[in-house]
């Protein structure tokens, strides 16, 4: 059983043999990528953004604007998705090669459900910024009061005690 | 779980519950007459056509509890109003705050470190003064 060899490690070793010495004589790492990059023949992306429906070939259902009432559309994709799996139990029953179309709309409404669920995370990524930073602002506060306290309380200390001093 | 996947796994339940229930129905089915010519199919009267009936009773009710599970879940969504911008200058607030009280606090850290230098001085000053008024006898 042949075991196939791992390939060698890359050459730039070499470039770094004075590092000890000198390390400006040594090429600098790379700089970090942006926009879009290949790797292993992919096309990859460094914006995270979520694709817009359109340009996954998919209808979209809920009207596009620039705010949309996410718990409205929702449930009214929730009812349509009710009537659609009605609908494909009565073809069902009454025409049963027909049933691409109606699973083809079923499935186009899931899509559209979740791209909407994905389209909530940012939301909700800033409103745990926010909730974190006022946490934060809380403790801060009551740290500052805290240390206010220990000192007014050292002082109120040092006086007494130096007041007991000064009676002997 | 947060509330969004909360949501995300409901969806996918109703789906499974969905093609659950068309695909055990088909599988399940007892053969129907399909045209005058042909013979009744024989009735096979095994324990499947006694649970049978209730089958679909009973799939459509999940169907139906988890579609208003969704539905409430969407109600109890903490969709706070006012969108992005909103969200953005509450943040620019907050850091801005947050950067006042923080030097606010470096500010008491460092008078509370100075004053405990002090009185440690103070003290180290007093132990040596004691130990040296001590007449060694």
């Amino acid at each position: 059983m042949a075991t196939a060899t791992y390939p060698p490690p890359p050459p730039f070793y070499r470039l770094y043999k004075d590092y000890i010495e000198n390390p400006n004589s040594c090429p600098q790492p790379p700089p970090p990528i942006e926009g879009t990059y290949v790797c292993f023949g992919g096309n990859y992306t460094t914006d995270d953004v979520l694709p817009s429906l359109e340009e996954q070939g998919v209808r979209q259902l809920y009207p596009k604007g620039p705010n949309v009432d996410f718990k409205k559309e929702l449930r009214s994709l929730n009812r349509e998705l009710q009537l659609h799996i009605l609908e494909l139990a009565d073809v069902l029953v009454e025409r049963p090669s027909q049933y691409a179309r109606r699973v083809e709309d079923i499935s186009l409404i899931f899509k559209n459900l979740h791209h909407l669920l994905n389209s909530l995370r940012p939301h909700q990524a800033r409103a745990t910024l926010i909730h974190i930073l006022e946490l934060q602002i809380q403790r801060r506060k009551q740290a500052v009061e805290d240390i206010k306290r220990r000192r007014e309380e050292a002082q109120k200390l040092l006086k007494e005690s130096l007041g007991t001093l000064d009676g002997n | 779980m947060d509330i969004i996947s909360q949501l995300q796994e409901q969806v996918n339940q109703v789906a499974a519950i969905a093609f659950n229930t068309f695909g055990s129905l088909q599988r399940d089915a007892p053969p129907v007459r399909l045209s005058p010519n042909y013979p009744e199919p024989p009735a096979n009267p095994t324990e499947e056509s006694a649970n049978f009936a209730e089958q679909p009773k009973l799939m459509s009710a999940a169907l139906v509890k988890a579609a208003k599970q969704f539905d409430a879940l969407v109600a109890a969504l903490p969709l706070s109003e006012g969108g992005e911008e909103a969200q953005l200058k509450r943040i620019a607030e907050l850091q801005t705050e947050n950067d006042a009280v923080g030097q606010e606090l470096q500010r008491q850290l460092e008078a509370a470190e100075k004053e405990l230098k002090q009185v440690q001085e103070l003290f180290s000053q007093a132990a040596d003064n004691c130990l040296n008024l001590k007449k060694p006898d």
